[in-house]
């Protein structure tokens, strides 16, 4: 009985280290992910502006608005924008991919965010370079959490 | 978005669609993970050419919503096109004129 009651406490207590499904990304993985879309260059600070409110309720629905300064011609336009996201379990959010029929370089979209963190863009111009900004926000409720 | 505009107008566009953007983290009351169900790609398409692409991953929000702009060229059709996970496909279209 008591050799038992001993196994199971012993397997009860190993299940439980078992490892949970990977909550949140590290900053690292955003850091691969930002280094898969830079290739072997770098993104220079600057041009590229995102807004997301500093404090958010609710993770589920976070309205965030970037825009990149360009002319927008066809000499000269923003190619892509590149949403990583640094605490959530993966760091890519969106992308969007431009023209110069786009007019200008600013787009409003909704995402999840599943911690407090900090959300960059990188947007890639028509001639190859890379510029990036960002914004830190606080969650108070992280999204996908709710059954 | 407006259906009329002048040559060389910049027109801003807003599109939502209903889905649920299962994003593959949430679980059941018994534990399970409920699969990842999204819609991956968005597609903006004025007289046949594309004009705006989005590629969507599981952490953009449940009904998806895009505010973005595209100049007006010529009269004619915008298409905007969904397509995701379970062959999940859904298009609307816009015609505009433009003068």
């Amino acid at each position: 009985m008591s050799l038992t009651r001993r196994v199971f406490v012993i397997s009860a207590a190993a299940a439980s280290v078992l490892p949970a499904v990977k909550a949140f990304a590290t900053v690292d993985d955003a850091t691969q992910a930002v280094g898969k879309i830079l290739g072997n260059q770098k993104a220079k600070a600057g041009r590229v502006t995102l807004e997301i409110p500093p404090l958010v309720e609710n993770g589920n629905l976070v309205t965030m608005k970037v825009a990149v300064e360009s002319p927008m011609t066809q000499a000269d336009y923003v190619r892509a924008i590149h949403i990583v996201a640094e605490g959530n379990p993966l760091p890519n959010v969106v992308s969007f991919y431009l023209s110069h029929r786009a007019g200008l370089a600013a787009i409003t979209t909704r995402i999840r965010l599943g911690d407090s963190q900090r959300v960059r863009a990188i947007a890639q111009m028509s001639d190859g370079s890379f510029w990036q900004g960002d914004a830190a926000t606080l969650v108070t409720l992280a999204a996908c959490t709710e059954v | 978005m407006p259906t009329t505009a002048k040559k060389g107008e910049i027109l801003e566009i807003r599109i939502i669609v209903q889905h649920d953007m299962e994003s593959g983290f949430r679980h059941t009351e018994t534990g399970q993970r409920v699969p990842r169900d999204i819609i991956r790609d968005f597609l903006c398409v004025y007289n046949g050419v594309e004009v705006f692409r989005v590629e969507l991953h599981p952490a953009m929000g449940a009904n998806p919503l895009i505010i973005f702009s595209t100049v007006a060229t010529e009269s004619g059709t915008l298409e905007f096109k969904w397509s995701g996970d379970n062959g999940y496909a859904s298009s609307t279209s816009s015609k505009l004129t433009v003068t």
